[in-house]
């Protein structure tokens, strides 16, 4: 529990560490987030106007210690906080009697809209996009890396390598416009892009993305695997289980591929992190409205708010990952639990 | 252990990259345009959804926010004013009756038209105008375009807070409001038909709020839940418009953030009825079709590019130099760059502005007049050894999106005959907009500018009049100042007669163009494609893609090839 604890704490230390690196950065780029909020047009005047109205005027010390004093903040519980005029731009999130936990991160000098709407509009479409992306990886990825490793050195191995290949090669642009020309323009089986307004609809479209970064991602794994498995089916352990008389299914799905799996898991843990930032490109392409688009977006145009926004959910994303990673560790090899010893759990 | 791809591996990814390749490649054909079910002298029929797309997205729906060329084509369908531009971009009447000037031009008084239901089914009065006008000039509003009515008697004390309400605009009756400015302005009336001032519901209140949703006296309003932002509009039509009989179509829908390739695609299959974001290949192919040329219009010219010069540093503090390079860039080698999408610009007003002058020359591409300016300025050129020439590099800054990265290799190539050496410093678009502005920083860079209201002084005065420089922020990249043209812009913006207007602008222009803070270079429209059964559209100089009047004639729904 200490070692948890411990590992929660240092987690929350590294994003403050990259929020507040994102903060320096936004601040020293050059560019006005006034002037890009009212336009290239706009007359100095207006400029001055509407960075007074967006508090842009403050010494970025004070704008820095006023994003994190109401980043997490006690405020009243009221049906919907937005409705008090001093919190039109929160999110409650835990309530206490009269009271409630907000989270706010203001709001967007390009959208006008509070920040954590925004944000969590988009939130579960791009964790859908990652899941979705992922289990196309893992499944693709598992399971020609261990068709490659059982039947290593013959065509279908070389097959499947040099598929792979191709696959961590090409851009995921390029995979992206392949799959959208074939099987959405000319075979018109799925949506060219979009979002869809209802649940089927959400799933179609959901297909092509999620395919883009299963087809792109997936070469990993099935290198990951095929090595990885390669080894293993060579072990000795392996051969005594032959010798029992298991199939080779049981021999290599519950023997060798789970051995296979820690490896698996922690590259995995990594790309959940990373996919949680959003797809940028396949984002784009398919016009999926996640977070990858926006932040890119966000930090083009100088919106801060958004920016920081983005990248608070990015680093929070990939610390919880990385702490799942660890946990399953301990389920998944009993010796990494052991090696800590009783004391540390 | 990971393993090393083998030659196998690659002869392997390299056979079904060329299979994809291929797959790919194939598909050269344009779908055949989709045919409109009746002839030319058909009638409008009313009914149907127009689609349309667009890769960017709108910011805003409210007429008073900051708003945008995307945001101008939807809030012009929802918010008509008292004035329009008609398609010659003339100020003409809208949710005015008429109007008349008194008090020696300071005075405008507009009778509204009677009878104007607006969305939310209340009659539009004089009391709206009003308020529409305070709430958008109000300093918590976050309008970009506030200064631009600073001529309004009061409009100080309004925006400093120090009143309630704004002096100069007074309601005279339930159908007539005046504006009274504090000196006659030639250039109010095409100010106040942009978007900036017109009439809302009384439900958006007398101050400005994000969440409001938009409700005008436009021909369409937009339909509940019709606006999911980032992703999609659907606007509908207004059954109470005071034009009687527009607009023909039920609905207008807008995607926002689509690529160009979807866009393509979906026009070709008749999902998206018109488009004009397409990649450069996929706009040849079309002009080049001969099924589709009938369909194709350029829009208007209105936004002018150029080279611009940093007056107060070396070497264009001298005026021979900035002529050289005026004389020295040849125009029609920047329009090869995107012939379908650029006009060669020698002057400061473009093509579709009114106070254009086809016939005046300006500046134009003469080499051996441009050798003549080096050597006047005392840095002659010899083409044939390459000696002499400014001897030092020049940075050029300019921003990395889009068209303006080629014609900046243009430009180094046409400087270099004349002996000047650019070095590009290539910005994001927020660093070009902060570094433009610094004198001592930027001693060429690209000039750009749209059209914020048809009327010449749109150019002239931000970018070109000494007033532009006044303060710490200026958009007037050259630091160009000339009292003559600063009396000439003055007097063209008090003068009513438009014949004495132009002739002013026309002089303005030629100081401009010999004085040449700029080289001039192109202009930039975008080309519109459509599909035959749109009929009813052709581009507006202002609104672009005005399609308040078109209808549908669909007769199949198409995409053969």
């Amino acid at each position: 529990m200490t070692s948890l604890a411990r590992r929660i704490a240092w987690s929350l230390a590294v994003v403050w560490a990259v929020v507040s690196i994102a903060f320096a950065v936004n601040t020293l780029l050059p560019g006005d987030p006034a002037r890009m909020a009212s336009g290239p047009q706009a007359r100095p005047a207006d400029v001055a106007r509407i960075a007074n109205q967006l508090g842009l005027d403050r010494p970025p010390i004070v704008q820095y210690a006023l994003f994190w004093k109401r980043l997490v903040h006690v405020g009243p519980r009221l049906q919907g906080a937005q409705a008090d005029p001093g919190h039109t731009s929160c999110a409650p999130v835990v309530s206490i009697g009269r009271w409630a936990l907000h989270v706010d991160f203001g709001r967007s000098f390009q959208l006008r809209q509070p920040v954590i709407d925004v944000v969590l509009a988009r939130l579960p479409r791009t964790f859908a996009l990652a899941v979705a992306g992922l289990l196309v990886q893992l499944v693709l990825g598992i399971a020609t890396g261990t068709a490659a490793a059982t039947l290593r050195g013959s065509w279908i191995d070389r097959l499947l390598v040099g598929t792979s290949l191709l696959g961590i090669s090409a851009p995921t642009f390029l995979i992206a416009l392949s799959l959208q020309y074939v099987l959405a323009y000319e075979l018109r089986w799925l949506p060219l892009d979009g979002f869809g307004t209802t649940p089927g609809e959400h799933a179609r479209c959901l297909v092509l993305p999620a395919l883009t970064l299963g087809i792109y991602g997936a070469a990993y794994y099935t290198r990951l695997t095929r090595d990885e498995m390669s080894v293993l089916l060579r072990s000795g352990w392996v051969r005594t289980a032959r010798a029992k008389g298991l199939s080779p299914l049981r021999v290599t799905t519950s023997h060798a591929l789970r051995n296979a799996l820690v490896p698996i898991v922690t590259a995995m843990g990594l790309d959940l992190g990373a996919l949680m930032g959003g797809a940028v490109v396949t984002e784009t392409v398919f016009r999926w409205p996640g977070l990858g688009e926006l932040s890119v977006r966000a930090m083009l145009n100088r919106d801060g708010p958004v920016t920081l926004a983005c990248v608070v959910v990015t680093s929070l994303a990939i610390v919880a990952s990385n702490l799942l990673v660890d946990l399953t560790y301990r389920r998944l090899d009993p010796r990494v639990t052991a090696r800590q010893g009783p004391g540390t759990r | 252990m990971r393993s090393i791809p083998t030659r196998r591996d690659v002869r392997a990814a390299a056979c079904i990259g060329l299979v994809v390749t291929a797959a790919a490649g194939c598909h050269e054909q344009l779908a055949a345009p989709i045919p409109a079910r009746s002839d030319d002298s058909a009638a409008p029929r009313p009914g149907g959804t127009l689609h349309l797309a667009s890769l960017a997205d709108v910011r805003t729906l409210d007429p008073a926010g900051p708003l945008d060329a995307l945001s101008g084509e939807a809030i012009h369908l929802i918010f008509a004013g008292l004035v329009d531009y008609d398609q010659e971009a003339r100020v003409v009447p809208d949710l005015a009756d008429h109007w008349d000037v008194d008090d020696d031009g300071r005075t405008v008084r507009f009778t509204l038209r009677r009878g104007v239901v607006m969305h939310d089914g209340t009659e539009l009065t004089a009391d709206d105008v009003k308020r529409s006008v305070e709430r958008s000039l109000h300093p918590s509003t976050p309008n970009p375009n506030t200064s631009y009515f600073a001529n309004i008697d009061g409009y100080e004390a309004y925006a400093s807070r120090g009143a309630d309400h704004l002096r100069g605009v007074a309601v005279e009756g339930p159908y007539v409001v005046s504006f009274h400015l504090a000196a006659a302005d030639a250039t109010f009336l095409p100010l106040l038909a942009m978007l900036t001032l017109r009439p809302t519901c009384r439900s958006a209140t007398d101050r400005y709020a994000d969440t409001w949703l938009p409700c005008g006296a436009g021909p369409f309003k937009l339909e509940a839940d019709g606006w999911q932002r980032g992703t999609s509009l659907r606007l509908v039509r207004h059954s109470m418009y005071f034009r009687s009989g527009l607009p023909y179509l039920d609905a207008v829908e807008w995607t926002y953030g689509m690529q160009f390739l979807a866009q393509r695609f979906r026009f070709e299959q008749g999902e998206l009825d018109m488009t004009h974001d397409l990649t450069q290949s996929d706009l040849a192919r079309f002009v080049a079709d001969e099924r589709w040329r009938p369909y194709g219009a350029a829009e208007a010219d209105t936004s002018i590019f150029g080279e611009s010069m940093n007056t107060r540093l070396p070497p264009f503090d001298n005026v021979e130099i900035r002529r050289a390079v005026a004389a020295a860039i040849d125009r029609d080698h920047y329009r090869m760059i995107k012939p379908a999408n650029m006009t060669p610009l020698s002057q400061v007003i473009p093509p579709a502005v009114p106070g254009y002058d086809p016939t005046f020359e300006g500046q134009r591409y003469d080499y051996a007049a441009a050798l003549e300016h080096m050597r006047a300025a005392g840095y002659p050129f010899d083409p044939a050894t390459g000696r002499g020439g400014w001897p030092h590099p020049v940075e050029y800054l300019l921003y990395d999106q889009g068209v303006v990265l080629y014609t900046a290799q243009v430009l180094q190539q046409e400087l270099a005959k004349i002996g000047i050496h650019i070095a590009l410093k290539v910005v994001s678009w927020p660093a070009f907009l902060a570094m433009r502005t610094d004198a001592s920083r930027a001693g060429m860079s690209l000039g750009s500018w749209g059209m914020d209201y048809p009327d010449p002084s749109t150019f002239f005065e931000p970018l070109f009049a000494s007033a532009a420089l006044a303060g710490e922020s200026t958009y007037s990249s050259a630091f160009y100042s000339n009292p003559r043209l600063d009396d000439l812009l003055n007097r063209a913006r008090r003068e009513g007669d438009p014949a004495s207007r132009a002739r002013l602008y026309g002089e303005a222009n030629a100081i401009v163009c010999s004085d040449a803070p700029w080289a001039f270079t192109f202009g930039f429209h975008w080309f519109d494609l459509r599909q035959p059964y749109v009929r009813g559209f052709a581009p507006h100089p202002v609104w672009l893609r005005d399609v308040s009047r078109v209808w549908l004639d669909r007769a199949s729904s198409g995409a053969g090839r």
